[in-house]
């Protein structure tokens, strides 16, 4: 099968948003999200009525049911009809979407999950539809539901309070929901989700979903235990769920049709018999290939909290479906592209519900749902096909928060022209898509022990985590280490600032002023690290073993590989591949930490610890010449300049912190796997701690992802250097470098000169040496910082200006202050000279083809 | 609250429309409306507990809210001295200044401006709160948000500050 024939024209600039698209689009941006009581009502009745309340257990097959009433019942949403503006004033959408249904009841909607967190938005019932940063729509009906009948329901049986309540997991010291709770120190997800996924669609499109029941039945009849056999009945009653919805999707369809004129008539009952094919069938053209995806998703949403799950590989899984239909002339390349931005805004047609602290501290986000392109396939062949540059086209139109496009490349296998095009895409977007090295990447996932082709055929969940495709169940977001905590604990002698010096915190590992050398210090350090694992994990697994008894999930286990063969539910461990993630935040800032220790209080001339400490104490300011010398590279070098004090000791880092949390296992039996991307909490987590001694001062952004710390680093080759010197084997679970580039494209020469500059960077930080296996993952901004300051002037005018945080992409103007602070004087390099400039700098302004989305 | 009050409002509210009874209640809670006004903090757990108190025995679409619901709340200040303790059962709710070992949720205070931020959106900073660790919970969170919704819906729909 040809994946890019001759005449194929990768940049694809002749096809435009069509006037459909166009107009969901803007819809798009004028709606605000509305709050959906749909699943909450219902689900909160099915389990009154079922009497699962209380239960000691609910089993797979309880919760299929449950989740197959859900979409028994919920409305058929043919082509929402009305949304609401800022002013909350209801505006028509006139124009009708290429997908039917919908994973809320509203256009752009806020799913609830009250067996989550979503009784966090409690206090806020009454003010949530006008508070000031991110405001959901609530009608009054709505909230008194929620208030009376749903909330009061779930106060005892929220994922967090069950796993509290539960019993101590033999053998394993009583979790410490306290130092979770203080949120300093660590933040666990699994109260609030597990997702962060990916989801295996190639059975659902080629065999479809009937034929999966019909596996299910079979197994079911052959199960060595009654556990078993219920388990495969679960599977086969939550896909049955989603089949009924699609049916009831097409007799709306109908009845609709029924009092519509032409051309919209024809349009509806089309729709209708596509709904009743897939995905109860297998999908025979690349429309009902994407309508089976869709299908899966929606239900896949109401089953778990969306933040993180993603779609994977979309250019392999659809290209044959794609390439038969373009041969057979059944399809265009308008009409492909036509199909994936009507997809794109319906995969973005919902928020995750995040309470108003929440959205001071780490707003912004959507739901991080991630589509991954190109790369190698299994057998290590160049993957990059024509349906990849229809995706990419598609994202470079939509210029969308959600997905969130991941591009592979594998130097030497995949062409250079198609890294070319990734690096204009990103031009052209200003923040999209993140670039992947497969030889880094594929390195580290072996390295954790994936087979070499399930390491090639990975896929990107939420921000930049990898992993195999619809067989690794990785839960990548369950843990976001603050490491600065651990050094204040070291420190501070197991005391932590935030919460007062008179509260041991973790262990005594002695007072630094004491300690004699640097290896007496990391050595406290190690411990303190120690700690803090062993009390994330429990944590992580305590809740872990809360999903197991109390939220399975039977259909994202019908639509993955293992449960089937295993007979076990995904959240006990029946993947066929099993991890749990860890991110970390403030590696830099540590790491510029220790080194200014080394330096400077083990180093010549010495600066007695006890100096440092009250320095930092102070937040320096009784230490303005202390200050000044860490701010000078010749004393005090940082990380990210070649220096191999500094780069060492973030090297020291990424590996102790590796061996610190493979220590333990998950309650599915997989690893911890480490990794560097920060979202927003490098902001929030920053303004939670004090004083440091790098020289960060209190309250200040931590560096996002594994990014130096901006302002460090003034040469851009050095600081590639720097990262792709750490060691990828120590990094499973991916990392974010953001950088910053200043446009320099004024007319179309310009632009070449600056995609070729582009170009040629990644490569070069994308290069092996010696052992080590290349730069892992690339993202970027091109976008200088006086535009970004101007679009802080202007949020409405710029209101879908696009920015990579660290690991997913948001509108610049839904981001919390701190955070909209942190990009803007985020260190912006020129690409002609690989200098950085100050962020002060006036920019030169872009042709870059980007007016549809300004 | 004296139990002849108690009894006294019990009565009224059997006389008056909800809509009436919100007038009533909005009028016997002048001093938490001017307090809110206001900046000062001192005294304003007691004030709100007892307007709330007011509100649940005179108006029922805010009783409503504690109907069928059983808590206990723990209030303290930041040397471990115990502010309230406030019970909901059978659709009321009562408050007393003694400690309780069995609350569903305790909630710890740094200063009275902390509490404030804490539970009226009006002047909801819990972004500072965090910062100044200045509100600990112990115990079920989902029993701090009901309460603070409490708290929240008193001002809004009875005070009329929505």
């Amino acid at each position: 099968m040809p994946r890019v024939t001759g005449d194929f024209d990768s940049a694809l600039e002749s096809i435009q948003l069509t006037r459909r698209v166009v107009a969901l689009r803007n819809a798009y941006f004028r709606a605000i999200p509305e709050i959906c009581g749909e699943r909450p009502i219902l689900l909160t009745q099915y389990h009154a009525h079922e009497q699962l309340f209380g239960k000691a257990r609910i089993t797979p097959l309880e919760k299929a049911k449950a989740y197959r009433y859900v979409l028994q019942h919920r409305t058929p949403v043919v082509f929402p009809r009305v949304a609401r503006d800022r002013e909350l004033q209801a505006f028509d959408i006139a124009e009708t979407s290429l997908f039917i249904g919908s994973t809320t009841s509203h256009f752009k909607g806020v799913q609830l999950y009250p067996e989550m967190m979503a009784l966090a938005l409690w206090p806020e019932l009454h003010s949530v539809s006008t508070r000031e940063q991110n405001p959901y729509y609530l009608d009054a009906g709505t909230r008194d539901a929620l208030n009376r009948d749903v909330f009061p329901k779930w106060m005892d049986e929220s994922m967090l309070e069950l796993a509290r309540k539960r019993p101590i997991v033999p053998g394993e010291p009583p979790p410490n929901f306290d130092l979770f709770e203080l949120l300093v120190f660590f933040i666990a997800s699994k109260p609030n989700c597990v997702s962060h996924t990916i989801p295996d669609f190639s059975r659902a499109i080629g065999e479809g979903l009937q034929a999966l029941i019909l596996e299910t039945e079979a197994h079911c009849l052959t199960a060595k235990t009654q556990q078993q056999a219920q388990f495969y009945e679960a599977m086969g009653v939550a896909l049955q769920g989603i089949i009924a919805y699609s049916h009831r999707l097409a007799d709306e369809a109908e009845k609709q049709a029924e009092a519509a004129r032409e051309p919209q008539k024809t349009e509806l009952i089309a729709l209708a018999k596509l709904h009743r094919r897939v995905p109860e069938s297998k999908a025979t053209t690349f429309r009902e290939g994407l309508i089976t995806v869709w299908m899966c998703w929606t239900a896949l949403h109401l089953e778990n909290a969306n933040v993180g799950l993603s779609l994977g590989r979309l250019d392999q899984l659809l290209y044959p479906l794609y390439r038969a239909d373009m041969d057979s002339g059944r399809l265009t390349l308008e009409e492909a592209v036509e199909l994936l931005c009507c997809l794109w805004l319906k995969i973005g047609d919902h928020v995750p519900s995040v309470p108003e602290s929440g959205e001071k501290l780490f707003g912004g986000t959507g739901s991080n749902q991630a589509i991954t392109i190109g790369g190698v396939d299994r057998d290590g062949r160049d993957a990059v096909n024509e349906l990849t540059y229809v995706i990419l086209r598609a994202t470079e139109l939509m210029l969308l928060r959600d997905p969130n496009l991941n591009a592979r490349y594998m130097p030497g296998t995949n062409p250079p022209s198609y890294l070319k095009r990734l690096c204009r895409a990103n031009v052209r977007t200003r923040a999209t898509p993140a670039l992947h090295n497969d030889r880094a990447v594929i390195t580290a996932l072996m390295a954790k022990g994936e087979s070499l082709p399930n390491a090639r055929d990975y896929g990107i969940v939420g921000c930049v985590e990898p992993s195999s495709a619809g067989r690794h169940y990785g839960h990548s977001g369950a843990l976001l280490l603050n490491l600065p905590s651990v050094l204040e604990l070291t420190l501070f002698n197991g005391h932590h600032r935030h919460t007062g010096l008179s509260r041991l915190i973790s262990t005594s590992t002695g007072d630094p002023r004491n300690f004699e050398s640097m290896d007496e210090f990391r050595s406290a350090f190690t411990k303190q690290l120690s700690f803090m694992a062993r009390e994330a994990t429990n944590v992580n697994n305590s809740l872990g073993q809360a999903y197991v008894d109390y939220y399975p999930s039977p259909t994202l286990s019908a639509l993955f590989e293992g449960p089937l063969q295993k007979g076990k539910d995904i959240s006990a461990g029946g993947a066929s591949g099993n991890s749990s993630g860890v991110t970390i935040i403030g590696l830099a800032d540590v790491a510029d930490s220790l080194s200014a220790i080394e330096r400077l209080v083990f180093g010549e001339p010495k600066v007695p610890f006890e100096e440092l400490i009250d320095a930092v104490k102070s937040d320096f300011t009784r230490h303005k010449a202390l200050l000044a010398r860490l701010a000078n590279p010749k004393l005090c070098p940082t990380f990210g300049n070649e220096d191999p004090l500094a780069d060492g000791n973030a090297r020291w880092l990424v590996e102790v912190l590796d061996s610190a949390f493979s220590a333990y296992k998950n309650v599915r039996g997989g690893q911890y796997r480490v990794g560097y991307w920060t979202m927003t909490n490098h902001a929030g987590l920053g303004a939670l701690t004090l004083a440091m001694p790098s020289g960060r001062r209190a309250r200040q952004n931590f560096a996002s992802g594994i990014t130096p710390r901006s302002g460090t680093t003034p040469e851009l080759l050095a600081a590639l250097h720097s990262v792709a010197s750490l060691p990828a084997a120590s990094i499973g679970n991916g990392m974010a470098l953001n950088l910053k580039f200043v446009p320099e494209a004024c007319d179309s020469a310009s632009l070449e000169r600056m995609v070729e500059n582009f170009r040629s960077i990644v490569e070069g930080y994308f290069a092996p040496e010696n052992d080590n296996p290349g730069g892992m993952e690339i993202q970027f901004n091109v976008t200088s910082s006086d535009d970004l300051r101007h679009a802080l002037k202007n949020p409405e005018e710029l209101k879908t200006l696009l920015v990579r945080v660290s690991g997913y992409t948001a509108y610049f103007k839904d981001l919390p202050a701190e955070m909209q602070q942190e990009i803007i004087t985020r260190t912006q390099y020129l690409l002609s000279t690989g200098h950085s400039v100050p962020t002060a700098r006036i920019s030169i302004q872009p042709d870059a083809g980007i007016e549809a989305s300004q | 609250m004296t139990w002849l009050k108690q009894q006294v409002l019990r009565a009224l509210r059997f006389l008056f429309s909800d809509k009436l009874a919100r007038r009533l209640a909005c009028l016997l809670s002048r001093g938490l409306v001017n307090h809110l006004r206001g900046e000062a903090t001192n005294g304003l757990l007691q004030l709100l507990l007892g307007t709330m108190d007011t509100a649940f025995l005179l108006v029922g679409s805010y009783r409503a809210n504690i109907v069928g619901f059983r808590a206990t709340y723990q209030f303290r200040t930041d040397d471990g001295a115990v502010v309230a303790v406030v019970r909901f059962a059978d659709g009321d709710m009562t408050y007393e200044h003694a400690g309780t070992a069995n609350a569903d949720a305790t909630v710890d205070f740094k200063s009275a401006a902390a509490m404030r931020r804490f539970l009226f959106s009006a002047h909801q900073d819990i972004l500072e709160s965090l910062k100044l660790d200045e509100v600990h919970v112990h115990g079920n969170l989902n029993y701090v948000y009901k309460f603070a919704f409490l708290a929240r819906d008193l001002e809004c729909r009875i005070l009329g500050n929505a």
